[in-house]
């Protein structure tokens, strides 16, 4: 048999473009369900109602609050995981014995399904023998209520997160200033450049696009965390950390509202869509920048 | 009726023509040897001969059967790559045995065994088939190569300019050494290199290419006494041929030459008319010496440097028109720079080409 | 002798990055090896005698508890699930991305960078968008509470990963390997076989376990898509947890069988992690 040498790479890739297939198949009838009356528990009453879903969430105060904990959710675990993340890279940056085995047991936490590290700290921070809470005894705090009020319980879920995560930005990072070359630095201090400036001014910009990269993945999951919600407070105390995919998810088994469930999740995937968006265009600027040295 | 005819081959690559209309006939047996600069193409042809590559257009005609459409492994045609191509998982001897393994061949593995030996202690690396490519020197790697290339008899032979990637000493051995090979296997030949002397000493012809086509085909000595362009002559030679546009008149068996100002005399039977045109005078039928002859010219030195085991001298005319002459060390030996220079020119040996298509004009 | 105030700062600090990161692993750990009665003690038991007892409660999927009738443990079947939908998924990544990788990596094709991102992009899609409409497409042919249908959706992420991370490693090899042996006289296929398959076997590998290490961690796909009969660990546990009367060590114990596999294979790719978290976009 021959097949026609143009041909042929598209036979190698039809197979993966077939799953492609079976996937956009499902997105496209979630966008279409997003347009309809649809609830599992009234079959009768679907029919074609436009925009009347998205009307709905948006003028629904519980939406609002849902984007309100989600942005929250999102913001805090990406700056606190940035943070901690670069120290740590920083920190680790020199190699050595304590800093290469450091640098493998850190990545065990990210290895660690994000369901089952909320079940480590529920297990953890349990008010009846929760470890954590006899250390933190020590210090004085008695009584911390965790994931069981309103007021503690996104602090305990982005916790969770930067445990989880910290680990992926730092790894990148460390690779990202293990592979800086040296030039810049050693001329810098030939030069007598304070520390500081080395830091903002050569090592910072330098790590930019490895930052970039960590956040831009970060990001898009961070908003959409499900697994560390879900198993840790399932959106609970009340709404207190009602994050889009956890709403959607009770949304479709609470309440059986496929329709509204939809609509939330096409918001969602347009949010994502944007953010990509804007992040690919700064990768490209910057992959210009630096002439696909450091990305390739 | 030739072996292998190549007919109006095309070959671009976006608005980049580098192959076109290229045409050639290659016997059965021949040393078949393509020489050109680098960015000539010479690759490229190599990859359309062996199917790696797609024609855009023209025919490639294989023991009168058209051979344009066949996979590289329906050929019968096999490849030596510049940089060798070994398979880095697989030792030396797998290496060599790889194409006797090849399907629908079905031979034995103690015939295997006895031909990889065979070409191996030809190609004198029996001590090195354990080992891995990456285990290997260069030469190793090119022998290893070569063993590859050659072992399945295929009934054409393509080696991407073997020796550009080993050292001096391993390029001039293997030079005298894969006529001897090739010989052995019997088999045609097409042998790409951008080193003229390469060419010249392996050659049973040449085909020079640039400008997308064949320029010359012919044999090594007609090539260098004849070439049919400026181009052509001026690959041949290192250093390349002196030229200069002057006007020339014929007068019996001499020709009189006037480059701007500049007169002398030619030796040289011939048929051009007058005219003006380039003449091509190669450095090594300059004669350069202390002392004046009969036609010779007074120079001025400027500069002298060794190359390739010849000594080149630049000298100025009076005119200030800049020659080189080069020759060997011992006669480089017996001039004295500082002394008064004088140069005289080889009878028969000037090129005469037109000043606009730089064609030769004999 | 001057004490460096950065030192000592520093070294506070890896202390406190150990005790954050790797404490709460290690205290799991040590808790499955206690009895309820050791981990209800108002102060934590550092020493105690450690007991198997919830393993082999767990891999016997039997506990009895003194004045307590015997407890049943359906936790063992969670884990043969999750080494099937792993196992599983991770081949048919391999027998659909390998391929692809291929494909993009050495052809240009029209389309062909559109098809990659197009495959890249549902790494980054709401997983909940796609799964809603899929749960009820199932249901309707009957692919619900099926391995085959977990499978299938687990390769958005399982066939992204390794489409991306395996196309940089084919880019690596030199076309002029690949023709030669097609000149030995060898099909495309034994080529591709014999030549490229092999020399970009430390990719594949690393970029399987990578798979695999995702598709075990995967909770939300089976928490929908599955009844507990076909249910993982990752969404096992999580019942384990929330069911009543079930002792904390042995919950303990089955959440570090569960991690633990994946914890062992992220140490064999640890060269290989920073390329494979970013997709390849990062070269470590």
């Amino acid at each position: 048999m021959k097949i026609n040498r143009k041909l042929f790479p598209y036979v190698l890739t039809l197979p993966a473009l077939l799953v492609c297939v079976g996937i956009l198949i499902p997105f496209f009838t979630a966008v279409y369900y997003s347009l309809q009356r649809y609830n599992l528990k009234m079959p009768h009453m679907k029919g074609f109602i436009w925009f009347d879903n998205y009307v709905n969430i948006f003028t629904d105060p519980s939406f609002w609050n849902t984007i309100k904990v989600s942005l929250t959710y999102t913001f805090f675990t990406i700056i606190i995981e940035l943070l901690l993340g670069l120290g740590i890279a920083l920190l680790l940056a020199k190699r050595n014995w304590l800093n290469n085995t450091l640098g493998v047991l850190l990545v065990l936490p990210l290895m660690i399904a994000p369901a089952l590290a909320s079940l480590i700290w529920r297990l953890l921070i349990n008010p009846n023998f929760g470890v954590v809470n006899y250390l933190l005894s020590f210090i004085g705090l008695d009584g911390f209520t965790w994931a069981s009020h309103p007021n503690t319980v996104l602090f305990t879920l982005i916790m969770v997160d930067v445990w989880v995560f910290t680990p992926f930005i730092m790894i990148l990072l460390l690779a990202g200033l293990r592979s800086l070359p040296r030039q810049p630095f050693e001329a810098a201090e030939l030069d007598g450049v304070p520390e500081y400036y080395k830091f903002f001014r050569i090592t910072l910009p330098m790590l930019f696009p490895f930052i970039l990269t960590a956040s831009l993945f970060r990001l898009l999951e961070s908003i959409q965390q499900f697994d560390i919600i879900y198993a840790l407070s399932q959106g609970g105390p009340g709404e207190s950390s009602m994050v889009f995919q956890v709403s959607a998810y009770l949304q479709t088994f609470q309440y059986t509202n496929i329709g509204k469930a939809a609509a939330m999740m096409v918001v969602l995937w347009a949010i994502c869509y944007f953010l990509c968006h804007v992040f690919v265009q700064q990768w490209h600027k910057l992959k210009i920048k630096t002439k696909g040295e450091l990305l390739q | 009726m030739s072996y292998l005819t190549l007919e109006n081959l095309s070959k671009s690559f976006k608005d980049d023509k580098v192959i076109s209309n290229l045409n050639a006939k290659i016997d059965k047996g021949e040393f078949f040897v393509v020489f050109g600069p680098s960015g000539s193409g010479k690759t490229v042809l190599l990859r359309l001969l062996s199917g790696i590559m797609l024609l855009d257009n023209g025919e490639i005609e294989m023991n009168s059967q058209v051979i344009n459409e066949f996979q590289p492994e329906e050929r019968d045609i096999s490849m030596a790559f510049q940089n060798f191509a070994l398979y880095p998982h697989m030792k030396a001897y797998d290496n060599i045995a790889s194409p006797l393994r090849a399907n629908n061949k079905n031979i034995p593995d103690d015939e295997i065994d006895q031909k990889v030996k065979e070409v191996a202690s030809l190609l004198k690396i029996e001590h090195v088939l354990t080992q891995f490519p990456k285990e290997l020197s260069n030469g190793q790697k090119q022998r290893t190569s070569l063993a590859r290339s050659l072992i399945s008899k295929p009934s054409v032979v393509l080696l991407d300019d073997p020796l550009r990637n080993v050292d001096a000493k391993i390029r001039f051995e293997m030079r005298l050494e894969l006529p001897r090979v090739l010989k052995e296997f019997n088999t045609t030949v097409i042998y790409v290199t951008q080193d003229f002397r390469e060419a010249m000493a392996l050659g049973d012809k040449i085909a020079v290419l640039y400008d997308g086509k064949f320029n010359d085909i012919d044999t090594p000595k007609n090539i260098y006494l004849n070439p049919s362009s400026l181009t052509t002559a001026k690959l041949f030679g290192d250093p390349t041929i002196n030229n200069f546009t002057a006007s020339v008149k014929k007068e019996g068996n001499l020709l009189f030459v006037d480059a701007d100002g500049e007169k002398f005399k030619l030796k040289r039977k011939t048929n051009i008319q007058d005219c003006r045109c380039i003449v091509g005078i190669r450095p090594e039928d300059i004669i350069l010496s202390n002392e004046p002859s009969d036609e010779s010219i007074e120079v001025e030195f400027r500069t002298k440097t060794p190359l390739n085991l010849r000594i080149v001298f630049l000298v100025k005319l009076k005119s200030g028109l800049e020659l080189l002459c080069s020759m060997t060390e011992e006669e480089s030996r017996l001039i004295n720079e500082n002394n008064k220079l004088y140069i005289s020119f080889l009878d028969e040996r000037s090129y005469f080409f037109d000043v606009e298509t730089k064609r030769n004009l004999e | 002798m001057t004490i460096n105030i950065w030192s000592i700062l520093k070294f506070f600090a890896y202390v406190a990055i150990i005790m954050f990161f790797l404490f709460p692993i290690a205290w799991v750990f040590n808790m499955s090896f206690m009895t309820n009665d050791e981990i209800l003690r108002k102060v934590p038991a550092l020493f105690y005698e450690p007991t198997l007892k919830n393993y082999v409660a767990l891999w016997e999927g039997e506990l009895a508890i003194e004045g307590f009738a015997t407890m049943y443990i359906f936790f063992k079947q969670n884990l043969i699930n999750s080494a099937i939908l792993s196992v599983g998924s991770v081949s048919v990544t391999l027998l659909l991305g390998v391929p692809a990788a291929y494909a993009f990596a050495r052809y240009k094709f029209k389309g062909g960078e559109d098809i990659a991102f197009t495959l890249l992009s549902f790494r980054f899609a709401p997983a909940l968008l796609i799964i809603l409409p899929l749960n009820l497409y199932f249901s309707k042919i009957g692919l619900y509470d099926s391995y085959f249908a977990l499978i299938w959706v687990y390769q958005l992420i399982t066939l992204p990963l390794l489409l991306w991370i395996v196309r940089g490693y084919f880019e690596d090899i030199s076309p002029d390997i690949e023709y030669a042996y097609r000149l030995d006289g060898h099909s495309w296929f034994q080529s591709f076989w014999r030549i490229s398959i092999p020399l970009a076997k430390p990719g594949i590998a690393a970029a399987s376990l990578l798979c695999f290490i995702y598709a075990w961690n995967n909770f939300v796909f089976a928490l929908i898509l599955g009844s507990s009969q076909i249910q993982p660990v990752t969404v096992g546990a999580l019942a384990f947890i929330t069911a009543s009367a079930i002792p904390y060590g042995l919950i303990a114990c089955g959440i570090v069988v569960s991690v633990l596999p994946t914890l062992i294979l992220a140490l064999f790719i640890q060269k290989y992690l920073v390329q494979g978290l970013s997709l390849g976009a990062i070269k470590g």
